[in-house]
C-alpha cells in the first residue's frame, strides 16, 4: 500500500505536536468502525498500553511522517491521547549509560 | 460464196465456221456467244427493229437454230436453278454458321466481361475485406463471388486459390508484425518497469528518511506518479505476453482493491465497501490488482471529477465479486460489444490494432482473465448512470481469512509485501529511527531508561499477556543488555484470539491488581521505549531476540 493512499494524499498532520517518542494511548471506549485499516491497526497496536510514534511507525511499516498524519487524525477524532515523551522518570543512571557505551565500543 | 455469205448470212452465222465440229457443250457456249453477238450487232445497228430475233433465213442453220432455241434455255435454266439452289443452301448454311458464331462470340465476350468483373471484384472487394478482417479463421462476410454463374468453374477455383494464398500471406505478415511489435514493446517495457521499481524503492527510502511534511508532500506526488507509470508499463508488458510481475503474499481482497486504487490518478474518488474476510491467493494478487486498477482507471477517467467511484466487494456463491460503479457517461452498444469481446480474452490481441491512442485497458484485462481464469464483465449499466464493471473471482483464487485477526495481521504483511524491496531497508530504518529518537531524547536532556520503571515495566510483557515470555535473559556479545521488543503483532495475533479486549484487561488484574493509571503506564512505557531504543541502536540484526529485557535491566541495575 502506497503511503499516499494511507493518508489520502495528505502530508501535513493536523497538529504539529508529535515527536518520534511521543507516547500514544488509545481511548478504549470509541468504536473502530469507519476507520481505515491502517488506523485500525494503529489502534490495535496502542490498545494494550502505550507506544511511541516511532514504534508504531515501525510496526505499521509506514514512514514516520505518514504515521504522524494518521495519528493526528486519530487525535482529532479522539481515538488517541498523547503524552509528552519525557515522563517523570528519574535522571539517568550513569552506570547503565556506561554499560551501553562500553557495549557499543566493544561492538563497533 | 463469200460475198453471198457477206450479203445474206447474218454476222452470227458467219462467226461459226467451225461450229459443226464443236461438241454439245461447245454448242451451248457458241449459242450463247452468238446471242451475245447478235445483241451487240443489234445495239450497233441504227435501225430500230421490232423483232429482237430476226428470222434466220439460212436454211442450213434452221435445225441448229431450233436446237439452240429449245435446248439452251432449258440447260441454262437448270444450271441456274442448280446454282441458285446451291447458293441458297450455302447461304442458309452460312447464315446459320454466322449466327452461331455471333452467338458464341457474344457468349465469349460476356464470359470475358464477367471474368474481368470478377477479377476486379476480387481486387477491389474480396482481398481488402480479407485484409481488413485480420487473421481470424472464421469466414469473412461479403467474400463470395460476384457472379454466381461462375461458381464451381475452374476460374472460380483459381480465384479462391488466389484468395487463399493471399489470406495466408496476410496472416503471416500480420503475425510477424504482431510478434515483432510485441517483442519490442515487451523488452522496452521491462526495462521501464525495472526503472519504475527502482525509483519506487528510492522514493520509499526517501519517505522513510525525511520527516518534514513539505518533503513528504512532494514525495507522495512523485510516488503517485511513479505508481501510475509503473502500472502502464506493467499493463503493456502483460499484453505483450509477459507475466504480471512480483509475487505477493496472500492478501485480503479489500487490501487488493486498495492496492489497485493506489495505481490510478484519481484514487481519492474511490470508495470501497465490503467484507474483509475474503483473501486472494498469492499467485493471483498481482493480476487482480492490475485488473481492478485498469477498471478503476477507466471508471474514474470516464466520469466527472466530482463524482465518486464505488467499489463493492461481495462474496458470492462460489467466489467473490468486485463491483465497480461509476457515474460517468457509460458506453454505447458498439463500445460495449467491443469491450465484451476484449474482456472475454478469447481472441489473441493484436497490439497493432488497438486504437490510436492505443486502449490497453480492456485488452490487458482480457489477457489476465483468460490466464488466471476469472471473469470480468462491463456490459451492465451502473445505477449511477455509468458503467458497472464486475470482476468475478472463482473460489480457486480465494482463501478465507479470519476477520478477528484481520487488522493486526494483514496490515503489516500486506504492506511489507506491497513493497518487498522496501521492506528490507525498512528494518534498519526502524532501528535507525529510534537512534534518531535517542538523539532527540538526549538533546531533550536526561532521558534514560529509568531504573524504577524497569521493574515496573513488567507490565509491558504483561501487556501482551497471552505471549509466552521467554525466560532466558541475555546480553549481547558486546555486553549490551538485550531488550525484548514489544511483542510483534503477528505473534500476538497468532497466539491470541481476542487481542484487543483480552489483552487490555489483562494487565490491570494480573500485574497490579490495584490498578494503574494510563499516565503511569505511559510513563513506564516511555522508559521502556527509550531503553529499547538504546538496546536496538547497537544491534540491528538481533532485534527479535527472545528474552525478558526488564529482568535484564533489573539485574543490571540491581
Amino acid at each position: 500500500m502506497r503511503p499516499y493512499v494511507v493518508t489520502d494524499g495528505r502530508s501535513h498532520p493536523t497538529r504539529n505536536t508529535l515527536d518520534l517518542v511521543t507516547l500514544l494511548i488509545a481511548a478504549d471506549d470509541l468504536p473502530l468502525t469507519g476507520l481505515s485499516p491502517e488506523k485500525r491497526a494503529l489502534m490495535e497496536l496502542c490498545r494494550p498500553g502505550a507506544l511511541s510514534v516511532a514504534e508504531v511507525a515501525g510496526h505499521l511499516a509506514l514512514p514516520v511522517s505518514v504515521t504522524k498524519v494518521l495519528i493526528a487524525d486519530l487525535m482529532d477524532s479522539g481515538h488517541i491521547v498523547t503524552r509528552a515523551p519525557i515522563p517523570s522518570a528519574r535522571p539517568s543512571e550513569t552506570r547503565i549509560l556506561q554499560e551501553v557505551l562500553d557495549g557499543l565500543r566493544a561492538r563497533l | 460464196m463469200r460475198r453471198t455469205a457477206h450479203g445474206h448470212v447474218p454476222e452470227g452465222a458467219r462467226s461459226l465456221p467451225c461450229a459443226p465440229a464443236q461438241s454439245g457443250a461447245r454448242v451451248v457456249r457458241l449459242g450463247a456467244t452468238s446471242l451475245r453477238a447478235r445483241e451487240s450487232a443489234r445495239a450497233r445497228s441504227p435501225l430500230p427493229s421490232s423483232d429482237p430475233f430476226p428470222p434466220l433465213t439460212l436454211p442450213a442453220f434452221e435445225n441448229f437454230e431450233d436446237f439452240m432455241k429449245e435446248q439452251i434455255p432449258e440447260a441454262v435454266f437448270w444450271c441456274v436453278a442448280v446454282g441458285l439452289l446451291a447458293v441458297t443452301v450455302l447461304l442458309v448454311r452460312q447464315r446459320g454458321i454466322t449466327s452461331l458464331l455471333r452467338r458464341r462470340n457474344a457468349e465469349l465476350a460476356e464470359d470475358l466481361r464477367t471474368r474481368e468483373e470478377e477479377v476486379r471484384h476480387l481486387v477491389a472487394v474480396r482481398l481488402p475485406a480479407l485484409e481488413d478482417h485480420g487473421p481470424q479463421q472464421q469466414p469473412v462476410p461479403g467474400l463470395g463471388l460476384l457472379d454466381a454463374r461462375l461458381a464451381g468453374s475452374g476460374f472460380a477455383k483459381s480465384l479462391d486459390h488466389v484468395l487463399e494464398r493471399f489470406a495466408t500471406a496476410v496472416e503471416h505478415a500480420q503475425s510477424r508484425a504482431d510478434q515483432s511489435a510485441k517483442a519490442a514493446l515487451k523488452s522496452s517495457m521491462r526495462s521501464i518497469q525495472a526503472l519504475a521499481n527502482e525509483q519506487q524503492v528510492a522514493i520509499s527510502d526517501m519517505q522513510d528518511r525525511h520527516d518534514r511534511p513539505d518533503v513528504l508532500r512532494d514525495l507522495l506526488e512523485i510516488d503517485h506518479a511513479n505508481a501510475q507509470f509503473g502500472r502502464r508499463a506493467q499493463a503493456i508488458a502483460v499484453l505483450c505476453g509477459s507475466w504480471p510481475g512480483r509475487q505477493r503474499s496472500t492478501s485480503a481482497l479489500i487490501e487488493v482493491v486498495r492496492g489497485a486504487t493506489s495505481r490510478i490518478r484519481d484514487y481519492r474518488r474511490v470508495q470501497i465497501h465490503g467484507q474483509a474476510d475474503i483473501a486472494v491467493e498469492s499467485r493471483a494478487v498481482e493480476p487482480v490488482v492490475l485488473t481492478i486498477a485498469e477498471l478503476l482507471d477507466n471508471a474514474a477517467r470516464h466520469s466527472q471529477p466530482n463524482t465518486k467511484v464505488e467499489v463493492n466487494v461481495q462474496s458470492v456463491h462460489n467466489g467473490a465479486c468486485v463491483i465497480i460503479d461509476d457515474a460517468g457517461v457509460g458506453m454505447d452498444a458498439h463500445a460495449t460489444e467491443r469491450a465484451a469481446a476484449l474482456l472475454s480474452g478469447r481472441h489473441a490481441v493484436d497490439v497493432t490494432r488497438l486504437d490510436d491512442p492505443p486502449q490497453f485497458g480492456f485488452a490487458v484485462i482480457g489477457v489476465l482473465a483468460a490466464r488466471y481464469a476469472f471473469s470480468v464483465s462491463a456490459d451492465t449499466r451502473s445505477p449511477y448512470g455509468g458503467v458497472r464493471a464486475v470482476v468475478f473471482l472463482p473460489s480457486a483464487l480465494l482463501t478465507h481469512r479470519d476477520t478477528a485477526e484481520e487488522p493486526p495481521v494483514t496490515a503489516p504483511p500486506a504492506r511489507a509485501s506491497a513493497r518487498t524491496p522496501a521492506a528490507s531497508p525498512r528494518t534498519p530504518e526502524s532501528a535507525g529511527t529510534p537512534a534518531a529518537s535517542a538523539r532527540t531524547s538526549e538533546s531533550a536532556g536526561t532521558s534514560e531508561p529509568a531504573p524504577s520503571p524497569s521493574p515496573a515495566a513488567e507490565p509491558s510483557p504483561g501487556r501482551s499477556a497471552g505471549l509466552p515470555l521467554p525466560a532466558e535473559a541475555s546480553t549481547t556479545v558486546g555486553g549490551l543488555p538485550k531488550r525484548r521488543r514489544r511483542a510483534p503483532a503477528s505473534a500476538q495475533a497468532q497466539t491470541q484470539a481476542e487481542p484487543a479486549a483480552g489483552v487490555q484487561d489483562a494487565p490491570a488484574p494480573v500485574e497490579e491488581p490495584g490498578g494503574r493509571s494510563a499516565e503511569e503506564t505511559a510513563r513506564r512505557m516511555g522508559a521502556f521505549a527509550r531503553g529499547t531504543l538504546h538496546g536496538r541502536a547497537a544491534q540491528d540484526a538481533e532485534q527479535d531476540i527472545s528474552g525478558t529485557p526488564h529482568e535484564d535491566e533489573g539485574n543490571i541495575q540491581g
